[in-house]
């Protein structure tokens, strides 16, 4: 057994010098830099579309909100345009408005938490 | 961490990386040298993960073992033969030659384990805790690897 152990002792591979290994490392670590920063940009324009879109969401709720509240149509008197009917939805659920609207605060919040979670990681 | 603290640490690590795949790929430089690239990009990638608990070049020879092993999962056993197995150093002797070549046909025979565990112990003096953790198997199994592994060679090296 001290023979095998000897031979393979005294036979370790060979490794030629090939200053061309590091430089081609290099290159391939540059490509992922590339891709990683073009995934960050478009995660980055995903995350700001999201942010957008509750942002618009929760200020269009805060309105719908109040408006049912500060100025509630009588459904008998209400006319048959769009926008009346629109103040007659929003005075007759009025009571469930406060729900998507928090929703959509606790969205925002957690998005905007997150965001910063991630940047302290890197 | 940098692209240059991971080149630097990379430009260390380089030569036993590569014999070690060397090893592993029958003397084919050329795929090793691949399978080495590979798994240094996979390293780099995963660098972020990397706290420090082992040491790096322990890390980095885990994820060149998987980049290894993935890629004898990806080829069909009989894309391989002993043939390819052999690639001899042209500076060397014809009797070196006939020792690389005795020695690569030899661990090309042997299961994948055991020519890990040789190749960790017996090329890059790894001990057997460091070799546990890269082949990622306790150390009383590397132990048995490398006496299975001495047997089978004895079997097929004339010395």
């Amino acid at each position: 057994m001290k023979e095998i152990e000897d031979f393979l002792r005294e036979n370790k591979p060979v490794v030629k010098n090939d200053p061309t290994f590091i430089l081609e490392t290099r290159r391939r670590l540059d490509q992922v830099e590339g891709i990683k920063a073009e995934v960050d940009r478009q995660r980055c324009y995903g995350r700001l579309a999201l942010i957008i879109t509750l942002v618009a969401g929760l200020a269009l709720g805060v309105i719908a909100t109040a408006v049912a509240f500060l100025y509630p149509v009588d459904a008998d008197s209400v006319g048959k345009g769009v926008l009346d009917s629109v103040r007659l939805f929003l005075t007759t659920w009025k009571q469930y408005l406060l729900l998507p609207v928090a929703l959509l605060a606790i969205a925002l919040s957690l998005v905007l938490m997150s965001g910063k979670r991630s940047r302290s990681t890197f | 961490m940098t692209q240059e603290r991971f080149i630097s640490l990379v430009r260390a690590e380089q030569e036993p990386l590569r014999r070690f795949l060397l090893a592993l790929c029958g003397g084919d430089a050329a795929l090793a040298d691949d399978i080495a690239q590979d798994a240094l990009v996979r390293a780099y990638v995963a660098s972020g993960s990397f706290l420090g608990l082992s040491k790096f070049s322990t890390w980095l020879f885990r994820i060149a073992y998987n980049c290894y092993i993935d890629h004898c999962r990806k080829v069909r056993p009989d894309q391989t033969s002993l043939e390819d197995a052999v690639a001899l150093p042209a500076s060397e002797t014809s009797d070196a030659s006939f020792r690389y070549q005795q020695l690569y046909q030899a661990l090309e025979r042997i299961p994948e384990k055991e020519k890990a565990a040789i190749a960790l112990f017996y090329f890059e003096d790894k001990s057997i805790k460091e070799i546990s953790a890269i082949l990622n198997m306790p150390q009383g199994t590397v132990k048995y690897q490398l006496s299975m592994g001495r047997n089978h060679l004895k079997q097929y090296i004339q010395l």
